[in-house]
């Protein structure tokens, strides 16, 4: 009986020295231990095991911080460029998704006018538009996000061969 | 405490060389100190540390500046460690000699690295018994006692539950306690 009390109140000096102790039973603890030699020596013990923990000072290879240093800013670069080329990825993608949008949008909206006022068939003006505007851009829109992963297939192959 | 954080958070989040000079310079020690812990010897540790700065620098996005960093660095720096770990066990398997022998370990004759970093009595005492803890409790207890993380901290880094991460440490305590049982401080 007299050893489970003990037990329980060594497992809340385990508790409290984990955080994990509530603040009635951080209490309940205080009270407990100014009156019982066991646990005060329970708590002793484990204080200098936590103390010893602070005991240990390894060293640090001089020179790893430059390297670390050096690395960091050379890959810096590195994903800066990347992050670039992103960029213009994207913005190139944009243009091609707003020049398709834009030469369908002309053919809905002036496709009637523009066959009038150079007294033509509306289908050639359709064509005319299909061929020099909307399938190129729609081509470079479909495209463009397929060529970074071509050209880095195409690093990757060349890494190998050296 | 916040905006600290928020500033470190924006930083990475630009790939800010600067920020992360200052965050090496603060946290390589404490960085050293913990992967030491977690693999419980000193080759290789420098080259997890460079790697989890590198790390840092193409991840850093996904630290949202909340939170403390370290939980989050010691998280990435485990990983890490952990990856490494994998990889040598599947290199040592595939590197046996062509008698299919395999080469021993020249660690083990080595001294271990907390006999070397121990500068006071009682860290003496407790060197051997940290070289034969199993690394979950060592790893819990330098997270706890030295780096001062809360429990819900170290069960974010370890990816384990609280309640996990608080039967370690009472059980790491109980392995080392006995050295200093029977004794007035």
């Amino acid at each position: 009986m007299n050893i489970d009390h003990h037990e329980n109140f060594q497992r809340m000096i385990d508790e409290s020295l984990a955080g994990a102790i509530s603040a009635e039973r951080e209490c309940s603890l205080r009270e407990h231990l100014d009156t019982c030699s066991p646990c005060q020596e329970y708590l002793s013990a484990s204080n200098r095991v936590i103390a010893g923990l602070g005991g240990f000072s390894f060293e640090v290879n001089p020179t790893l911080n430059a390297k670390v240093l050096a690395g960091l800013r050379l890959r810096a670069q590195q994903v800066r460029a990347e992050r670039a080329g992103r960029r213009r990825w994207s913005l190139i993608s944009l243009a091609a998704a707003v020049l398709t949008m834009g030469g369908s949008f002309v053919d809905l909206q002036f496709g009637r006018l523009i066959a009038a006022a150079f007294d033509i068939q509306r289908t050639q003006v359709q064509q005319g538009l299909l061929v020099f505007w909307i399938v190129p851009s729609l081509c470079v829109l479909l495209l463009f996000p397929l060529l970074p992963l071509l050209s880095q297939a195409g690093t990757h192959r060349e890494e190998r061969i050296l | 405490m916040e905006s600290d954080t928020l500033q470190i958070a924006l930083g990475l989040r630009q790939g800010d060389v600067v920020v992360l000079e200052a965050l090496v310079e603060r946290y390589q020690y404490r960085l050293v100190r913990y992967l030491i812990y977690l693999l419980g010897r000193r080759d290789g540790v420098d080259d997890l540390v460079q790697e989890t700065w590198l790390r840092v620098l193409e991840r850093g996005g996904s630290y949202d500046g909340h939170s403390r960093f370290e939980p989050w660095l010691f998280r990435v720096a485990r990983n890490i460690a952990l990856d490494a770990m994998r990889k040598r066990q599947t290199l040592s398997l595939d590197s046996d000699d062509e008698d299919g022998r395999v080469r021993p370990s020249a660690a083990s004759s080595e001294p271990s690295p907390y006999t070397l970093a121990a500068r006071t009595e009682d860290a003496e005492r407790l060197s051997l018994s940290l070289q034969t803890l199993e690394p979950v409790y060592r790893e819990v207890l330098v997270l706890r006692f030295q780096e001062d993380l809360s429990l819900r901290e170290i069960s974010v880094v370890v990816g384990a539950p609280v309640s996990t991460v608080a039967s370690r440490i009472y059980r790491g305590l109980a392995t080392l306690r006995p050295q200093f049982e029977g004794e007035t401080a």
